[in-house]
């Protein structure tokens, strides 16, 4: 970490968090930090086994969890419960079923119009722009159920990005997809990074989702759930290439190959020391 | 020989042939009804007095259109007692029920607070309700009004709190997550999410009144169908019986297709859920 990142203010601030379920131990002193940066938000990634507690992690940002003991931090306020600069898309399909999609996309627009001094008619066209960020024009007078499992996601991404979320949460978001809808969706969601810059924290199991997606991986460790190696160097920028070819690069395959070998001496415990972060 | 979905676990008969099924008890109902009644009174297998033929029974319907009762009550006045009856009691019912079954599915603690009392309210015997309403309301229609109206209620209530909560989570924490505060993810969306659900509880619960209604005619005699059908049983008018019998269910079984269309009507996106 550079100096002047040192001096930023931090979007999100873990201070030795330890979560406890009962005897089980989710989280285990887990400490980082993520600057700040105007208009770059960062793409982190993270991989681990199940049952490690990266849901968890989510779950303590986003406010549906409190830490047994530490701090979680987002811009220097404690969080203590979920809230509107914190956006979360699930595995599960989300999109409200008794709404059509354009009232989906303005739900939160709507709740929070005041706030955002949007009149109806912004508000409006907002949701309309964000639709067609997605791919969806067209569609926004259907109901949930008329649509495809890739296109019922769209909505929840277009949903959350519509408040303006400084940090989105994503918890496998794609695993209930096909592959080829799989691959169009991590495209459109690099897209929408580089051009809205929120920070994102993506739970995924597949690797080459984890290098593709992100410009950082976390390899969480189980039992205790720690992060286990946060990796930086050599992650690819994969901005305007698509997932299939992305894979075919030289610089992707290693970067896999790094972290599929992380991941191995993770779980299997070879090393077993903690990487210090930030 | 046999179509592939006859025999087929959970096969799905298509829809011409689901009707042509379904008509067939029907039909053999009414042909061993019209068998064992056929012929003269006293050769039949079963006696009129216990029996009556089809004929017989439809013989009444004029009867009991253009005759009065010993109260100057027709069929049709009888009819739209019942059906007052059962209507006001079913208003009155889901008065009560909808915001309690909402507020008991959506806070632990009026669910903590009411859920002992209305799981073990309903273990109460309905029929036991008539003579406790009764001296408690007088025999008045107040009273059958209110013994419907508990009834209904003791149905409803935890099926309304079923509804709420079947709606999954994730719809909960996406709403809190958009900054929604919690009245608005009550009322935009764990109460939407679950009207479907809630519609159809509606749907069972009024079809089970019509059993309870006869209950609440019987006792206290002031018209009605279940009047009709202990006043019938006492003059030995075992067709007007079994007309009153036949109107019930005609009537309970087109208030639930109406439901059931309804329903479709109202709730569009419904189709492919669940």
């Amino acid at each position: 970490m550079s100096a002047s990142e040192q001096d930023l203010p931090l979007v999100v601030e873990f201070r030795n968090v330890v979560l406890r379920f009962g005897n089980f131990v989710a989280l285990n002193d887990v400490s980082f930090k993520i600057a700040d940066v105007p208009d770059k938000g960062e793409f982190i990634s993270i991989i681990g086994p199940s049952g490690c507690g990266k849901s968890t992690l989510l779950n303590l940002i986003a406010g549906f969890l409190q830490p047994t003991s530490g701090d979680v931090l987002v811009r220097g306020r404690r969080v203590e419960g979920p809230g509107r600069e914190r956006g979360m898309i699930f595995q599960q399909y989300s999109s409200f079923p008794h709404l059509t999609i354009l009232k989906n996309v303005l739900f939160g627009l709507n709740i929070n119009a005041a706030e955002m001094g949007l009149s109806h008619e912004q508000r409006r066209e907002k949701a309309m722009e964000l639709i067609k960020h997605v791919g969806l024009l067209g569609h926004e007078d259907k109901y949930p159920h008329q649509l495809s499992g890739g296109q019922q996601q769209r909505v929840a991404i277009a949903r959350s990005l519509a408040i303006e979320p400084r940090i989105l949460l994503m918890d496998e978001p794609f695993s209930a997809l096909d592959e080829p809808t799989r691959l169009e969706m991590q495209e459109l969601l690099v897209e929408l990074w580089y051009r809205i810059h929120p920070t994102i924290f993506c739970i995924t199991h597949s690797i080459a989702e984890a290098v593709y997606l992100g410009e950082r991986v976390w390899i969480f460790t189980s039992a205790p759930g720690q992060i286990g190696y946060d990796i930086r160097e050599g992650i690819p920028p994969s901005r305007g290439i698509k997932p299939l070819e992305a894979q075919e690069r030289t610089e992707f395959k290693d970067a896999v190959r790094a972290v599929t070998e992380a991941f191995r001496r993770v779980t299997q415990r070879a090393d077993g020391k903690k990487v210090e972060l930030g | 020989m046999f179509p592939a979905w006859f025999l087929e676990i959970r096969g799905k008969a298509p829809k011409k042939a689901a009707v042509l099924f379904g008509l067939v008890p029907v039909l053999l109902l009414l042909l061993i009804w019209w068998f064992i009644t056929a012929g003269d009174a006293e050769e039949r297998v079963i006696s009129p007095l216990i029996l009556p033929s089809p004929h017989e029974v439809v013989a009444s319907v004029p009867e009991l259109l253009h005759e009065n009762d010993q109260q100057g009550r027709s069929l049709v006045q009888h009819v739209e007692l019942s059906l007052f009856r059962v209507l006001v009691g079913f208003l009155l019912a889901l008065a009560v029920t909808l915001p309690f079954g909402i507020a008991m599915g959506a806070f632990g603690s009026v669910r903590a607070t009411f859920l002992p009392l209305a799981t073990a309210s309903g273990y109460i015997p309905i029929a036991a309700l008539v003579p406790l309403t009764i001296s408690l309301f007088g025999s008045g229609e107040k009273q059958r009004i209110i013994f419907l109206a508990l009834a209904f209620a003791i149905y409803l209530l935890p099926l309304i709190v079923r509804a709420i909560d079947g709606v999954p989570d994730v719809y909960l924490r996406t709403a809190y997550t958009l900054g929604a505060t919690r009245f608005q993810t009550v009322f935009g969306v764990l109460v939407p999410v679950a009207l479907p659900d809630i519609w159809h509880s509606m749907r069972l619960a009024f079809g089970v009144g019509w059993t309870y209604l006869v209950l609440a005619e019987v006792v206290v005699k002031e018209g009605g169908l279940g009047d009709l059908i202990d006043t019938a049983r006492r003059r030995a008018l075992p067709g007007r019986v079994w007309l009153a019998i036949l109107i019930i269910t005609l009537i309970a079984w087109i208030a639930d297709l109406a439901w059931n269309q309804a329903g479709k009507l109202l709730f569009p996106y419904r189709s492919t859920q669940r």
